[in-house]
């Protein structure tokens, strides 16, 4: 979590990017993990992965959390 | 909604199981990515840009607005509208990861960087907060969604008040002899060339079959009033073959 990214410009986008999205299933927040390019949705257990600066919002490619 | 029984959907002309339905038009987005600009272009003979550009002329994008375009896939109707909105920002969303790879590496999508943003996301169950966008496109896609009113619902949802809908699908020519004559070279011209440019002949019969099968106008329109939308008009494009759907949200 430590990991800021490194371009002004990417660092905009991230913030941007983490202001309109919301987890699909419950619509709660998302908690940005930059270190391991996810968005955590606590109240459905759910990290969506980011793969290549594109967040990935479907259930079905999520990583289920404990 | 209490029955258990499975409920089944449309995937072209074949009867599928509503869970079935995602992952077969994935598929079919999946596979046809690379080849899916040149393949409407061919399908179209070109006329898909000038319907874009009506559906442009009719919402007349204005500067700062924000814009959601679901099922968005290679970009095309965001680039269009940021050309004419200066300061505006848009979002694609789309299902298919592919087809926003294929969007990012356009020329337009590097030039307009800054205001644009991609979401794999599904038109059902949007990741975006309530009264966010102030439009809703989606062009050629709202016939491959499962359940059409869940994602108007979700238009609804995610526009501000004072928000607008656009749909941009093809229809039906409400003539009967142009229609059999518009059938017959879809059924029979646009797999055969699926099967030359993208090899794939059976997500290009996938495509007519859905077109054949999404409702006319005038149903498509009562839809989008059930899901709150006001005002709800529609323009035909070429006879019948496309129409524009336009709603508000007031």
């Amino acid at each position: 979590m430590s990991d800021m990214p490194e371009e002004e410009d990417r660092a905009a986008f991230d913030r941007r990017m983490l202001e309109a999205l919301v987890c699909p299933l419950t619509q709660a927040p998302l908690h940005y993990d930059a270190a391991r390019q996810e968005l955590i949705s606590k109240p459905a257990h759910l990290a969506f992965p980011i793969r290549a600066g594109i967040p990935i919002m479907v259930p079905d490619e999520a990583r289920p959390l404990d | 909604m209490t029955t258990e029984q499975t409920r089944t959907t449309h995937f072209g002309f074949q009867t599928v199981d509503e869970d079935a339905k995602a992952g077969m038009v994935h598929g079919v987005f999946s596979r046809v990515a690379s080849k899916y600009d040149i393949m409407n272009d061919l399908m179209s003979m070109g006329i898909h840009r000038v319907w874009k550009d009506a559906m442009m002329d009719w919402l007349a994008p204005r500067p700062g607005q924000r814009l959601l375009d679901v099922a968005g896939g290679t970009g095309d109707v965001a680039f269009r509208f940021l050309k004419r909105a200066p300061g505006a920002t848009a979002t694609v969303c789309d299902m298919t990861e592919s087809m926003l790879i294929e969007g990012q590496k356009r020329a337009e999508a590097e030039d307009m960087a800054e205001r644009l943003s991609w979401v794999v996301g599904d038109a059902m169950e949007l990741p975006f907060e309530d009264n966010t966008f102030d439009v809703y496109t989606i062009s050629f896609g709202i016939r491959n969604v499962t359940r059409i009113p869940d994602a108007l619902s979700e238009a609804y949802r995610v526009l501000r008040p004072g928000g607008r809908i656009m749909v941009l699908e093809f229809s039906q020519i409400p003539n009967d002899m142009l229609q059999s004559l518009y059938d017959a070279y879809s059924f029979n011209v646009i797999p055969v060339m699926g099967q030359i440019v993208a090899n794939d002949r059976d997500s290009y019969q996938y495509l007519v079959e859905s077109i054949r099968k999404f409702p006319n106008q005038e149903l498509f329109a009562s839809m989008i009033r059930e899901a709150g939308f006001d005002h709800v008009k529609y323009r035909n494009l070429t006879m019948g073959i496309a129409a524009l759907h336009s709603g508000w949200k007031i």
